[in-house]
């Protein structure tokens, strides 16, 4: 019987700083046969760990196509153990287990117009998708990515957004931004509010909770249905198999039935969003 | 002395030539589950004990790994064959989802595997119409839905009736010269007429039953001290605690409760359970809406432990008959 809570050793291969508080680093398993054998699906996550430091649950943001050769995960410095994990240098060494989770369910977005509303560093799990379909991954025919952030220095991916604004409709806007800042200044549902949205697009909206309930009533304006409607959750967990409870809504474990939900699914569920 | 206790007292005492023995055992006047020294300290009334025989089957804490310099030992916990005597049905029942919901964990099931399950129940009916219609359900929508090795039923007159429900607990019985019992096949958790429908009834009810005025009265009164979670049978919840030591780190996995304060808070501080109605919801929601939604099972098998234990005397079953009525 295989130990399901027994972790793998996984190498840092690469580390850069992405904002003021995260870092996006690369891994590679200890041992070669588990990276060829690992495989994931865009909106999974792992269960990182230290030593002595616990795990905890990071989306994987790099895209499962490069699955095979290293995986990519967006470290924000929030408690203990991912303070120690943005310390991390290259060769250093990680537990993992994983991947976790249902991830984005790209059959039921299949050729519908894609869109992406990321709040914060709540934006990370929606990287692989962006990446997929800059590389021709994906059937969606257009990508419209809406991006709400606090300020310039929180901003993930930002050498990324040249192509992203070639290739996609990109919007970004900034609650409390820098005097220098010339872009639009607000929440991201504003972002929504101007922008042309058609009814039948798949919208995946990853972010804080709070964020949630008011995009959400946006969307509804713009006639979007709430099955079309996806968004993932993130919740205190520590098995990642619909055991140890701290992840449950309602009917559902996020680590095992999430973390990617329609809102057709959570809509009735106390305290799911 | 009974003939029937002469004979349970006799197993009893060969048994614990060969296993550690866990039972009933009055400690003044509470029943509880405890090891037992001597055959004759194992009470056969068939009372509900106070504690349940999850303190066996998922200790309060074990080790999950050590990690010593960059070499990672799992430490799958071995057990010495210990025999859990004297388990009521109610009790076999969460035995049931106990091994559902921890079937791909091998710290369980390492531990599982060196635990001998004899069922035990002392009240039928006693006119002997009843017995016989009730035998033949027992059997059927009872027995055949829980995991035992040796079944003893106390019957009509006081005699006793065996059954096996393993390879394991046949030979338990015919070492022991036990000839004369009946072999039960396990046919699924759950029955072939299918999932229960109150239960499922009830899913429904609670699952959207927030606004009901239940819980603003129980976000009142409850303490959430979480000693219902303590004695429940089916509450199984567990955090991983790690030392930080990195020089000889380890996890272990503790025993925990949703009403305990840091259950659902994460690293950024926000926490989901943040009131005591929310708590409570959750925990109700786990034992009515969660397991029945994921084994066809319900999560509550109704031993009353927790109305028992409760400080201020929230009752679960009359709580619960108020949500069966919600239209
Ligand atoms: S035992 Fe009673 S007071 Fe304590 S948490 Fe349970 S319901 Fe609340
Ligand atoms: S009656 Fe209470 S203690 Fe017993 S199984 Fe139900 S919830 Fe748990």
């Amino acid at each position: 019987m295989i130990n399901v809570y027994k972790p793998k050793l996984a190498v840092v291969v690469a580390v850069s700083q992405e904002s003021i508080d995260t870092k996006l680093i690369r891994f590679r398993f200890k041992e070669l046969k588990d990276q060829k054998k690992f495989d994931f699906l865009a909106g999974q996550f792992m269960q990182i760990g230290l030593a002595g430091y616990g795990e905890c649950p990071i989306s994987i943001c790099s895209s499962p196509f490069y699955a095979a050769k290293y995986f990519e995960l967006a470290i924000r410095d929030v408690g203990q153990l991912t303070h120690q994990l943005n310390q991390l240098q290259v060769g250093d060494e990680v537990y993992v287990r994983g991947p976790f989770g249902n991830g984005f369910d790209l059959g039921a977005i299949g050729a519908k117009n894609l869109i992406l509303i990321g709040g914060g560093c709540g934006f990370v799990p929606l990287r692989p998708l962006i990446v997929d379909f800059m590389e021709g991954r994906l059937k969606t025919p257009k990508l419209q990515i809406f991006y709400g952030c606090q300020n310039e220095n929180t901003l993930l991916f930002k050498q990324e957004y040249a192509k992203w604004n070639r290739q996609a409709e990109f919007g970004i806007i900034l609650d409390l931004p820098s005097a220098k800042w010339k872009g639009e200044k607000g929440l991201v549902t504003e972002l929504i509010k101007k922008h042309e949205i058609n009814s039948d697009s798949a919208v995946v909206l990853v972010g804080p909770p709070i964020m949630y309930k008011f995009v959400i009533k946006e969307l509804l304006n713009k006639k979007v249905k709430p099955e079309n409607i996806w968004l993932s959750l993130e919740r205190k967990m520590y098995c990642g198999h619909g055991v140890c409870q701290h992840c449950a809504i309602g009917r559902y474990y996020v680590c095992k039935d999430g973390p990617v939900f329609s809102y057709a699914q959570l809509k009735d569920i106390p305290n799911a969003i | 002395m009974l003939k029937s206790d002469v004979i349970l007292q006799r197993l009893a005492e060969t048994w614990l030539k060969d296993y550690f023995i866990y039972a009933p055992t009055k400690s003044g006047s509470v029943l509880r589950i405890q090891e037992i020294q001597d055959f004759r300290a194992i009470d056969w009334s068939g009372s509900m004990p106070a504690n349940s025989w999850k303190e066996i089957i998922i200790p309060a804490r074990e080790r999950i790994f050590d990690i010593t310099g960059d070499k990672l030992q799992t430490t799958a916990g071995q057990q010495p064959l210990t025999l859990c005597l004297g388990v009521n049905v109610l009790d076999l029942k969460a035995l049931m989802l106990l091994d559902l919901v921890f079937s791909n964990d091998v710290y369980y099931q390492n531990r599982r595997a060196n635990l001998l399950i004899v069922g035990y129940s002392s009240d039928w009916p006693h006119d002997y119409q009843k017995l016989k219609v009730f035998s033949h359900n027992f059997e059927a929508d009872v027995l055949e839905h829980v995991p035992f090795d040796v079944f003893i039923a106390r019957i009509k007159n006081n005699k006793l009736k065996f059954y096996s429900g393993s390879e394991k607990g046949r030979k338990l019985l015919e070492t022991n010269g036990i000839k004369d019992f009946t072999n039960i096949k396990f046919a699924g958790a759950v029955a072939e007429s299918g999932p229960d429908k109150r239960m499922m009834g009830l899913q429904t009810k609670l699952e959207n039953s927030l606004k009901h005025s239940l819980w603003s009265t129980l976000d009142d009164i409850c303490l959430a001290c979480g000693k219902c979670s303590n004695v429940c049978p089916t509450c199984f919840c567990f955090d991983f605690v790690d030392k930080i030591d990195p020089n000889d780190a380890r996890r272990d996995r503790v025993r925990s409760s949703c009403f305990y304060n840091d259950f659902s808070k994460l690293a950024g501080g926000f926490k989901e359970l943040a009131t005591i109605k929310k708590k409570i919801f959750f925990w109700y929601e786990h034992k009515f809406v969660r397991i029945p939604h994921q084994y066809n099972l319900p999560g509550c098998v109704s031993c009353g432990r927790c109305s028992k234990v409760c400080p201020v005397g929230i009752d679960i079953f009359k709580n619960i008959a108020k949500l069966s009525k919600i239209k």
